[in-house]
């Protein structure tokens, strides 16, 4: 009967034990929540800490690195920024965000290029065009000034074609920048000849002074004139453009040990170290042309000079500043690119300068005493064949070409040369009004002498010949460029008949 | 600059004048005989002008002979040959005019005159 109590009881300590074990339970489950929700709490403040920095990161990047960097590929000298905070560089962030920047790079450098390239392959095909155009235009302009020769007109040519040129020039050096070939084939030509026709592409050619120290007859090579003429005309106009329009811009040729040098020296203002390191970078050619880095307007002159140089195995060099405070460009042009022509068979268009070294080739034979009073202008080679006294050169005179046998070659020489073997004193003699007023006075007195003796007809031949040839044996004498050909003055009538058709001309006016 | 078969002349004609087609002279005409005197030339005479002279140095030339010589327009040797003039380098003279017909009569008369000088 105890049972019931019992029962009470035992459910009760069973209730107690059991609400025991719930409170405990409980008490340890609030203590782990309260713990929980500290921790979160905690967390919640470290991101909330963490998101601004890393907003502020990326914003960092789009704002200040991204664009940053795309400068950088145009403008070396910009420098990207690092991250906002130290200390993320070294995180996955920070690399992460490297990765960004890199891709950026790569890619915008690819578009650069792609989009350059198109560019400059729609500059090409226009430039091409014009070019062709302006070389049709300057054929006409030339057969018009061959046709034409009033003065009026002739000069309105004149200037047409100097624009034409000055066209020409821009056309070319804009396709050349766009990698396209020069656009013209020439034939193998004196170098002097390629530095004044590039010298005549120029709105100031006036102020440039060419003195030529080559030898006669350095050429070029057929592939290297036309872009030594372009370079000559980039160099001449940078020179032009940077210097005072009342001082001249000097350009030397001459022999280096394993080529050709054109020397160009400006008296302007010269650059900034800066500005030079930039100019023989351009060059050099080394590196590839941009559009984009030619500035705007751009500045295709010394990019052209790269384009050329690393093309054609030419080099300029800029580095060094000019005597005269500018600027001092020396185009080198090495052997292989030079050639020799026979100036008697090829001489160089008459405007170009001629060597220096001829000259004072002739002043020797000056000094020599071959030929006293004409020798100071005009090929020395050929004086001193005159003095050598061949029959044929002597009176053909220094400008006429030879061949290998020694004979003239131009049809006009060639003539004088033929009536000179039989001949041979009749040139020199020819030029002045009063010896050839001696020469017929001798004549004249030569056949009055023989009209007075002409009851003897045997004495006719003897008296009025040798008169006329006294006569002009003394010429020679009078006039001392002669000297070399005293002994062929026997032959006279024919120099008479010279004397007379000079005066016939003169009285003819 | 012209003439020469191969190619386009790479040094344009005005240079030779410095851009300058009117002549001092205008008298001076495609035919015009040029001389040269004979003069040395002075130093610093453009290079054109020396071309010029060195032509003339064998004896005289027609304005056209010397503008094909020098493979120039007439126009431009108009110009150096009257600046050349001016510097008393080289003489002009006006084109000698074509020979005319001789009258037959004169030239009989001449030959009479011969025969009877040959005869005496």
């Amino acid at each position: 009967m105890i049972e019931l109590p019992d029962l009470a009881t035992g459910g009760l300590a069973v209730g107690m034990l059991s609400a025991l074990a719930l409170g405990g339970g409980l008490l340890r489950a609030q203590r782990q929540q309260a713990k929980q929700r500290a921790e979160i709490d905690a967390l919640r403040r470290r991101l909330k800490g963490v998101l601004p920095t890393f907003t502020a990161e990326v914003e960092h990047l789009a704002h200040q690195r991204v664009p940053a960097a795309a400068r950088q590929l145009t403008h070396p000298h910009v420098a990207v920024p690092g991250p906002l905070h130290p200390q993320t560089a070294g995180s996955a962030l920070g690399h992460a965000l490297e990765q960004v920047l890199g891709k950026v790079r790569t890619e915008l450098d690819t578009q650069r290029t792609r989009i350059d390239a198109a560019a400059q392959a729609g500059m090409r095909g226009a430039t091409r065009e014009i070019q062709a155009a302006l070389y049709r235009l300057q054929d006409a302009l030339r057969q018009l000034q061959q046709k034409y020769d009033d003065p009026e007109l002739a000069q309105t040519l004149f200037q047409l074609d100097h624009e034409n040129e000055q066209s020409l020039r821009r056309a070319q050096v804009a396709a050349v920048v766009c990698g396209a070939w020069v656009g013209l084939a020439r034939e193998e030509s004196h170098l002097v000849e390629a530095v004044t026709g590039g010298q005549a592409r120029l709105a100031g050619y006036h102020r440039v002074r060419v003195h030529n120290h080559l030898a006669a007859g350095t050429g070029l090579v057929s592939h290297a004139v036309e872009p030594v003429a372009i370079i000559v005309a980039e160099l001449l106009d940078n020179a032009l453009r940077h210097s005072a329009p009342d001082t001249d811009v000097v350009v030397n040729l001459e022999h280096v040990h394993h080529g050709a040098c054109v020397t160009v020296d400006d008296a302007g203002l010269g650059m900034t170290q800066d500005e030079r390191a930039r100019a023989q970078r351009l060059v050099a050619g080394s590196e590839p042309i941009l559009l984009t880095d030619l500035g705007d307007p751009p500045r295709m002159g010394l990019a052209a000079i790269g384009q050329l140089t690393r093309q054609f195995d030419l080099s300029v060099d800029l580095s060094s500043p000019s005597p005269y405070g500018g600027v001092r460009a020396v185009l080198r042009v090495d052997s292989h690119l030079l050639s020799d022509i026979d100036p008697a068979e090829r001489p160089p268009a008459a405007s170009a300068p001629r060597s220096t070294r001829t000259a004072t080739r002739a002043e020797a034979s000056t000094g020599s005493g071959a030929e006293p009073s004409t020798a100071s202008h005009g090929y020395g080679a050929d004086r001193d064949d005159d003095a050598s006294g061949a029959d044929a050169d002597a009176v053909s005179g220094h400008h006429a070409p030879r061949d290998a046998g020694g004979l003239p070659q131009r049809r006009r020489r060639a003539r004088v040369a033929a009536a000179a073997r039989d001949v041979p004193a009749a040139r020199p003699a020819t030029r002045h009004p009063d010896r050839a007023a001696a020469a017929l006075g001798a004549l004249q007195a030569g056949t009055a002498a023989a009209r007075t003796t002409a009851g003897e007809p045997t004495k006719d031949d003897s008296t009025a010949v040798p008169e006329a040839g006294q006569a002009a044996r003394r010429r020679p004498e009078a006039a001392p460029d002669d000297t070399g050909e005293t002994d062929k003055t026997d032959k006279t009538d024919r120099n008479d008949h010279t004397h007379q058709d000079v005066n016939e001309g003169g009285t003819a006016r | 600059m012209t003439g020469r078969p191969g190619g386009r002349p790479l040094v344009p004609a005005y240079l030779s004048t410095g851009g300058v087609a009117r002549p001092s002279r205008p008298q001076l005409e495609r035919l015009s005989v040029l001389t040269g005197t004979g003069t040395p030339p002075p130093a610093g005479l453009p290079a054109a002008q020396l071309a010029l002279l060195d032509a003339l140095d064998d004896g005289s030339l027609t304005v056209v002979e010397a503008a094909a010589l020098l493979r120039l327009p007439v126009s431009a040797v108009r110009v150096l040959a009257g600046e050349l003039v001016d510097r008393e380098l080289v003489l002009a003279r006006a084109p000698i005019p074509p020979a005319g017909r001789f009258d037959p009569d004169l030239l009989e008369r001449v030959a009479d005159g011969l025969r009877a000088l040959k005869h005496t």
